[in-house]
């Protein structure tokens, strides 16, 4: 069993006292910290490749805290990454069904942003729930600013999982203030078609989510 | 022309929260697969020459986001001097 520190993840557990009922088992080891090991299988009873489980258990610290902090149920939110280790398992299985070994770096990248894909997924729901009832209250309701918010990171963090290597990093060179000509001199386009490509990205983005 | 404008100010909004967002959303204190310094130099100065998980990882670290802002920054001050 491998040993991951999770200091963090277990004060806030314990401070709010969910650290019972989860599908994680922590056990407090001899130096004081604790080992966290996820199922094998998730809660629809689909295997998570070994690879792909020690990917996940290797994030879980990291996931764990953010997902904590958008669902606030720990429950859920290992409950989550269980889900899409198994689908990403399915996913390596059909890639790569010789079983040659993944690169093990990629593999957490990939699953890291597949948990906040789903997490959003899971947080936008709720606050559609949550915003379908307080509208029937009020006209201008205090969620709306949340709400703003959370469509700008769910749109931002489709936008980063599905645009290729060059759309990224220009987002990159735009969030520190470069014109479009400084953009496109970098990557050999024209201001215009540098500015096109991205906003043909961020377009793709809006529309599969509808947002 | 009211639309290129009202696009203009959608994308500066849009750009300024991903910069807040990726700036302090992934704290990532263990630094858990963080490449080399050298490597986020060679993504702001030549990224064609870098493996894409580079750029990659810089969507869910922020220390790792923070330091290629800064190196960005040194980047554009270069190129304007």
């Amino acid at each position: 069993m491998k040993r991951y520190s999770s200091e963090t993840s277990t004060k806030t557990l314990e401070a709010s006292g969910l650290f019972v009922g989860t599908p994680v088992v922590p056990t407090m080891a001899a130096e004081g910290r604790s080992l966290f090991r996820l199922n094998a299988v998730d809660r629809r009873g689909r295997k998570i490749e070994p690879a792909v489980l020690e990917a996940a258990e290797g994030i879980y610290s990291r996931a764990f805290e953010h997902g904590l902090r958008l669902l606030g149920d720990p429950a859920v939110v290992t409950t989550a990454l269980e889900e899409v280790a198994a689908i990403v398992s399915r996913a390596v299985r059909t890639k790569d069904p010789r079983g040659d070994p993944v690169e093990v770096r990629d593999l957490r990248a990939y699953l890291f942003r597949a948990f906040l894909r789903h997490v959003n997924h899971l947080k936008r729901k709720e606050v559609l729930v949550v915003g379908l009832s307080e509208t029937a209250r009020k006209s201008e309701p205090p969620w709306a600013d949340a709400s703003r918010e959370l469509s700008n990171k769910i749109l931002l963090d489709e936008v980063l999982a599905q645009c290729d290597f060059i759309a990224q990093d220009m987002a990159w060179r735009r969030m520190q203030g470069f014109s479009w000509e400084e953009v496109g001199k970098v990557h050999g386009l024209s201001a215009h078609a540098a500015e096109a490509r991205f906003s043909h990205a961020l377009q793709q983005a809006r529309e599969r989510l509808k947002i | 022309m009211p639309e290129p404008k009202r696009k203009e100010t959608n994308e500066e909004e849009f750009f300024g929260f991903a910069k807040s967002y990726l700036s302090e959303a992934f704290p990532n204190p263990q630094r858990i697969d963080c490449p080399p310094d050298s490597d986020l130099i060679r993504l702001a100065e030549h990224p064609s020459e870098v493996d894409p998980f580079v750029s990659q990882h810089l969507t869910c670290c922020s220390p790792c986001f923070n330091r290629y802002m800064e190196l960005l920054a040194d980047l554009k001050r270069r190129s304007a001097g």
